[in-house]
Formats: structure tokens, C-alpha cells, sequence
């Protein structure tokens, strides 16, 4: 998966390079900010209510 | 080796190789959501909990909201605090002098990934009945992670605009039993009352209120004016002034909550007090 990826970026390979490391920040960007802040609520590990 | 079985091979390679990317990946996203949990929210909330409390020092700077009150006589008619704003400072002097949060109104998601919130409807800091306050165990900024190491007679102030409420944390469930021998043991203890009333069958209307006890999350009746008693046995006037801290247990579990109660013992107006470390000097806490 990952190595198709890689063949699949465009430019040499330091364009490569930043691309790949681009796309990862954008993906744990989603992941915090997002993804997560949306999925932390609905998991049973901090209810401190009664 | 002919060319059509290495095809296969490689297929099958290709399958199992990015299976286990995917578990890999997988695996690193778990991770980082925990990371997430107990350190990027607690970002967050940190920088919430500063704008409270800069609204909450503004608030307070303005004019006055409650007319300043005499020693020992909580407000008459406390101001019934907005949904979501700050409106109170709890401070816990066992886990440090800089142990501090801004308490908001309302236990929603949204209030408590603020800081402590305080359940609607149940008592002001200072009045009779129970304050009911909630607060995160683990992340957004956690201000509740070691109630488990709250001993008896240990202080929970509560800071409103005029005044700091001293509470303290009542006998645990082993100490009720001789709790007039007990409490001698700490001068902080003087004033901590068990609440067991020895004429009565059982000890009476606080009959189940200790210092920590856990319990399934449906007791909603933990912040009863009169805790465990949701028939409110007690008229106002003749309810004692109790704090209770609720938070989740076991630590990264939501199947009990762990519950604090604590007793008012003092009352000492801002005035008098000057500040926070010199009401700790007040009131015998090491600074």
C-alpha cells in the first residue's frame, strides 16, 4: 500500500519527499482535530457524572 | 518456477503485505488517539480554563453582583449562575498550593472539557444543601485524577466573589464508627463533624454520607441535598453545608464513579483573608 503510494507521487524525489510528508501531517491533523474530538465522546472512558 | 505461479505468489504477497500495513497503520492510530486523550486535550482545555477565568476575574472586578456578606451568613440570594460560565474557584491544598480551576456551570461534555462543572440545581458555594461538582479523571486537563488520595479532614475551598467556603473531607467509612477518637489525631479534624445522629435508628438522615465512597452511575442521588436520600428528608434550614465531588472510577473505566463528600467548616470573607496562601495560614494548611 504504502509502496504504491510512493510510486505513485509525482516529481523527484524530494518532491516526493515533501509530499509524503505533507499528506502525513494533513492525516494526523484529520485524525486530532476531527476524527478524534468526534469520536472521544462516544467511548466509555469518561463519564464523571452521576 | 514458471511465470504464472510466481504471478500468484506475488498476488498473495501483495495481499498479505498491505494487510499488515493496514494493521501497522491501524495500531499507530490507536496510539496516537491515546496521545490525543491524555495530552493534546488537556492543551485544549488549559486554554479554555484561562479565558474563564479571565471572564471570572472581570466578572468579579465589576461591580458587585452579591452584597458583601456578614461571617457565617451565606448569601441570601446567591446570583444563579449561566450555563457554561464561570463562576467559582475550587481549590484542592493536599495536591499543591497551585492546585486551581475555574468551576463552570452545567455538566455537559462541553462545560466539563472546560474544567470542573457544577450540577445545576443542587447548592452554591456556602449554602445549605450539597454543592455537586464533576470533574475529569483523565485529560482536559484531568482536575479530579487523584481524588482516590483525598484522606479525611482534608480541605476543599471553594472561592466565590466575596468569599472562601472551607470544606473539608468527611471521616472515611472505617473512621465513622469512633470518629470523635479519630478526628483527634489532626487539629484540621476539630471541626468535621460525622453528621451521625446517635438517637436515631442508623445514624440518622446522613446516614450514608463518608468521606469516598464508589457507586454505579445511575446515583444521581449522590448531589441530593441530603446524599442517597432523594426523598429529601430534611427542610432547607436544617440541611447541612456539603460539597461532593463526583468523578469516573476506575480510572480509565466509566462503570462507577468515585464520590467525594466534604463538609463546610469555614467561612472567611476574601476581605479578611487577603489572598489564597493566606487563608492556607488561616485555616492551618502548609503553605
Amino acid at each position: 500500500m504504502y509502496g504504491w503510494i510512493w510510486r505513485h507521487l509525482p516529481g523527484p524525489l524530494v518532491v516526493r519527499l515533501f509530499t509524503a510528508i505533507a499528506l502525513l501531517i494533513m492525516i494526523v491533523a484529520v485524525l486530532l482535530f476531527v476524527f478524534f474530538p468526534w469520536l472521544e465522546p462516544k467511548l466509555p472512558f469518561n463519564d464523571v457524572s452521576v | 518456477m514458471g511465470s504464472r505461479q510466481r504471478q500468484r505468489t506475488s498476488a498473495l504477497v501483495v495481499i498479505v503485505r498491505t494487510f499488515g500495513e493496514l494493521m501497522i497503520t491501524f495500531g499507530i492510530v490507536v496510539l496516537l488517539f491515546v496521545v490525543y486523550t491524555l495530552y493534546v486535550t488537556d492543551i485544549v482545555a488549559a486554554k479554555q480554563q484561562g479565558d474563564v477565568n479571565d471572564q471570572l476575574e472581570q466578572s468579579w472586578a465589576g461591580p458587585a453582583t452579591q452584597q458583601s456578606v456578614t461571617p457565617n451568613k451565606p448569601p441570601k440570594h446567591p446570583v444563579k449562575p449561566q450555563q457554561g460560565a464561570g463562576f467559582s474557584r475550587i481549590y484542592l491544598p493536599s495536591f499543591g498550593t497551585d492546585f486551581k480551576f475555574v468551576i463552570v456551570e452545567g455538566v455537559g461534555q462541553d462545560e466539563l472539557a472546560v474544567g470542573p462543572g457544577h450540577y445545576p440545581d443542587t447548592a452554591l458555594p456556602g449554602q445549605p444543601g450539597n454543592v455537586g461538582i464533576a470533574g475529569h479523571r483523565i485529560g482536559k486537563g484531568a482536575p479530579f485524577n487523584d481524588l482516590d488520595k483525598l484522606n479525611s479532614c482534608d480541605a476543599i475551598v471553594l472561592e466565590t466573589e466575596t468569599d472562601f467556603f472551607v470544606y473539608r473531607v468527611m471521616p472515611m467509612p472505617d473512621e465513622v464508627a469512633n470518629w470523635d477518637t479519630v478526628k483527634q489525631r489532626d487539629p484540621r479534624c476539630a471541626r468535621v463533624p460525622s453528621l451521625r445522629q446517635q438517637n436515631q435508628p442508623q445514624g440518622g438522615p446522613y446516614n450514608r454520607t463518608v468521606g469516598r465512597r464508589i457507586v454505579t452511575p445511575d446515583r444521581g442521588d449522590a448531589v441530593a441535598p441530603v446524599p442517597y436520600r432523594p426523598d429529601n428528608p430534611l427542610p432547607k434550614a436544617q440541611q447541612a453545608s456539603l460539597v461532593t465531588l463526583t468523578t469516573c472510577h476506575p480510572e480509565y473505566g466509566n462503570s462507577e464513579r468515585m464520590i467525594i463528600h466534604g463538609a463546610l467548616v469555614n467561612q472567611v470573607p476574601k476581605q479578611q483573608a487577603g489572598s489564597y496562601r493566606a487563608l492556607l495560614g488561616l485555616i492551618g494548611e502548609q503553605v
